[in-house]
């Protein structure tokens, strides 16, 4: 089982839509496939139409009073489960906090609960809150790869390399960080400089970037991922390779 | 991903709707009246082959295998007990076919344990329309899903549309999944199915699969009518064997003709005085030409279902080193078959069974009369003469007995073993069990002393045949038959060690106890 996350400390970069669009992907590909929605406003719950509620909250979740398993939900497309997200999850530093008080391991909590499910699927994928906490530590140590999505701007870069060497100080279970290029636009210079140099000068970029397209920000409307409803369409292409791209880094 | 069970299914009993979309959404109104909204998938049209063998070994095993096709070649699936898989096919298939026939995949790795040497051909064909429906919450979301199903037989007759509603749950939706089953279940046109589509199609179409083969006899019927009854049995089982032996099915076909055959040769042995001294004259003659034709092929397909087994006994030699001998195998059987076929297509095959068969019906559908000896009482008398005889044969086996005395005890308790079957009907039903048991025991170790020998000898004979042809066989070739020869004379050894020990269990009190509460 490969554990991919979706995260970025930046809110509104397009973490969810790439989550969505990935596992999506995945499973479409044949890889049995988990999405887990982690942020408790719910935005990949909700592009699955599923209600954002997960019985006994986070406390009893992330506590192990209740398994993993009892709180997956079948979505619409065959291969695809989702954890859905609980407003109790707004809450869930603490948990994670308490639930290893005795192990002094409370980064490595959700390593730990993600292990119940790895002979069910190939891959997991965590959608993440914009932030930087105990969750996101979390995240990054029980994640192979990380997914940033990066908007083309300097600040941005900045928060890349911080990240970069956040996960350097880790002594094991560092995960490999790969970034993409998202709401990217062509018709901005500094966007087309950025996307043409960056790559060059640091490891872990992606080739391929996400145009900035209102056919992606349909997703909320369709209530769908992408490539449901635009199967045919350029930003589907672009998921695609972004997929390929990233099966490649996690043979399974 | 979690995995769900199989799905529970409904009868739908009100008008066939087609897949019509209306007509399916109106039937499952009682869903929609719970506040859930239905969306209709696209409507699916595909037709169905089932398959079995014709004894029926994958539906003995709980095995559902079926060939389904809507364009193109189509798959070829197995499902039943803890075994599924499906595999999609390159070229059309062809039936029957034997496992190695099959194409690879999950599907045939499913399937072929069953089958054994068996070939697989199409016992029901239908045509399937299906519409799958989403049931949804009120954010649209997908809880459940109705898998409507409408199948028609087509082949080998039409039937009245059958139709299925299968649930399909949704992993974390279990509550809606109830609710829904609910709504179903007690409204009306529905009701649960019991048993799955195949099943309905098979009783809709008149297909008995667990028909027993033939009328069995009873106590009471007069001897002579009983003999004719299990006689005519026998007869009915060669006559639908040999389609299956010209074409060349697969090789049980011929086997189980042959045993019909020497059931026929036995019970004529042991009985035929029950019957007219002119009929059993004028038929005993043709079964033993029957028995006689037969054998050749038989013995090569015996040789060429065990080629790979025997090639990889071989310790000294590489199982390669067979290759000449086995393709020696192979066109002697082209030969053998040849001349079987002649035979099975011949006027005196057919005049032997058919004349045989209405001879008998004649004597099943006689007038009776009151006092005559019963079925039971024959049965008594001769299953008590015939282990009398056994028992003599086998007191008499010393260490030192020739093989000749084992050979003619081998023969004499088949001929028991065959009595018993016939007679199983009016027995003890545990204690027949038990003889039969007892009775395979001493049969499985003549066994092997009988093929130890049969084989080591033919073995010598077609190592000679191998040098006296066109092209000579490498040395290595003899040799690695020389080395499985060695292994046979070993296996009949160590049978004529064994039969000691298990004749005189075989002899011991037990098993006259056990006979005599297996009569009546
Ligand atoms: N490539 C794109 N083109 C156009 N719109 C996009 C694109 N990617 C994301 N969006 C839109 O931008 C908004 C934010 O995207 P998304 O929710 O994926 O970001 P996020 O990083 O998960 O945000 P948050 O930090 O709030 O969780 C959404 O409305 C989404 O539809
Ligand atoms: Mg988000």
């Amino acid at each position: 089982m490969k554990v991919i996350a979706s995260y970025n400390l930046k809110g509104g970069v397009g973490k969810t839509t790439a989550a969505v669009n990935l596992a999506y992907l995945a499973s479409a590909r044949g890889r049995r496939t988990l999405i887990w929605d982690l942020d408790p406003q719910g935005a990949a719950t909700y592009l699955f139409r599923v209600k954002p509620k997960v019985k006994g909250g986070s406390t009893k979740l992330v506590g192990g009073a209740r398994p993993v398993g009892a709180a997956l939900k079948g979505t619409d497309f065959a291969g695809l489960d989702l954890l859905p997200a609980d407003f109790t999850y707004r809450n869930m530093d603490l948990d994670l906090a308490r639930s290893q008080h005795k192990t002094g391991k409370a980064a490595r909590a959700l390593a730990r609960l993600l292990r119940e499910l790895a002979d069910d699927y190939d891959v997991v994928f965590l959608d993440t809150p914009p932030s930087l906490s105990l969750v996101s530590e979390n995240v990054l140590h029980a994640a192979d790869l990380v997914l940033v999505p990066i908007i083309p701007t300097v600040l941005a870069l900045r928060t890349f390399d911080q990240l970069a060497e956040f996960v350097d100080t880790f002594d094991h279970d560092r995960p490999r960080l790969h970034a993409f290029f998202s709401m990217t636009d062509r018709r901005k210079a500094l966007h087309r400089e950025i996307i043409a140099e960056l790559p060059r000068q640091r490891a872990g970029i992606s080739p391929t970037t996400i145009p900035a397209l209102a056919v992606i920000e349909q997703m909320a409307v369709r209530r769908a991922p992408l490539p449901c409803y635009a199967p045919k369409s350029a930003a589907t292409r672009a998921f695609e390779a972004l997929w390929s791209e990233i099966a490649e880094l996690l043979p399974a | 991903m979690p995995k769900e069970s199989r799905p529970p299914s409904l009868h739908w009993q009100g008008e066939p709707t087609r897949g019509e979309v209306a007509a399916v959404l109106a039937a499952l109104e009682p869903v929609a009246a719970r506040g859930y909204e239905l969306s209709a998938g696209p409507r699916r049209v595909r037709t169905v082959t089932y398959l079995d063998t014709v004894d029926w070994r994958l539906r003995g095993k709980g095995l559902v295998a079926s060939h389904e096709r809507a364009s193109g070649p189509g798959t070829l699936t197995i499902d039943g007990d803890g075994v599924s898989g499906t595999t999609r096919l390159a070229e059309p298939p062809q039936w029957p076919a034997r496992a190695e026939q099959l194409p690879d995949g999950e599907a045939r790795d499913g399937m072929a344990p069953a089958m054994w040497v068996r070939a697989v051909g199409p016992v029901l064909r239908s045509r399937t329309v299906t519409r799958e429906v989403a049931v949804l919450d009120d954010e649209g979301k997908t809880v459940a899903r109705l898998d409507w199903a409408e199948a028609t037989g087509t082949d080998p007759v039409t039937t009245t549309p059958l139709v299925r509603v299968s649930l399909l749950p949704l992993l974390g939706y279990g509550r809606d999944a109830k609710r829904v089953r609910k709504a179903l279940r007690t409204a009306e046109g529905f009701a649960d199915a019991d048993g799955d589509l195949y099943d309905g199609l098979l009783t809709a179409a008149g297909i008995k699969p667990d028909e027993a083969a033939a009328p069995a006899i009873t106590r009471g019927m007069p001897a002579d009518v009983a003999v004719a009854t299990a006689l005519h049995g026998f007869a009915r089982v060669i006559a639908v064997n040999v389609n299956g032996v010209l074409d060349d099915i697969d090789t049980e076909f011929l086997h189980d003709l042959r045993v019909a055959v020497r059931r026929t040769r036995s019970l004529l042995k042991l009985a035929g005085d029950m019957l007219p001294p002119p009929l059993v004259a004028r038929y005993a003659p043709g079964f033993k030409w029957l028995g006689d034709v037969t054998t050749p092929t038989r013995d090569l397909d015996v040789y060429l279902l065990e080629f790979d087994a025997l090639a990889a006994m071989l310790v000294a030699g590489e199982p390669d080193d067979l290759a000449p001998f086995g393709e020696l195998l192979q066109s002697e059987r082209e030969k053998a078959r040849r001349t079987l076929a002649r035979a099975l297509r011949s006027q005196r095959f057919t005049r032997l069974i058919e004349g045989w068969q209405a001879a008998l019906t004649e004597i099943i559908e006689r007038e009776r009369s009151e006092e005559e000896l019963s079925a039971e009482s024959l049965a008594g008398q001769r299953v008590r003469r015939m282990v009398k005889k056994v028992v003599r044969r086998a007191r008499s086996i010393t260490p030192e007995s020739p093989a000749e005395a084992v050979h003619d005890l081998r023969k004499r308790c088949k001929e028991l073993r065959y009595l018993l079957e016939v007679v199983k009907p009016v027995c003890d039903q545990a204690a027949h069990r038990a003889v039969i048991k007892d009775l395979k025991k001493v049969q499985d170790i003549l066994g092997a002393f009988q093929d130890g020998e049969v084989q080591s000898h033919s073995l010598r004979d077609y190592a000679e045949r191998l040098q006296a042809g066109s092209t000579r066989p490498p040395a290595a070739t003899l040799l690695a038959m020389g080395e499985l020869s060695a292994r046979f004379v070993e296996m009949q050894l160590r049978a004529r060690h064994d039969l000691t020990e298990a004749l005189d269990r075989f002899l011991g009190p037990a098993t006259h106890e056990r006979i005599e509460a297996l009569l009546p």
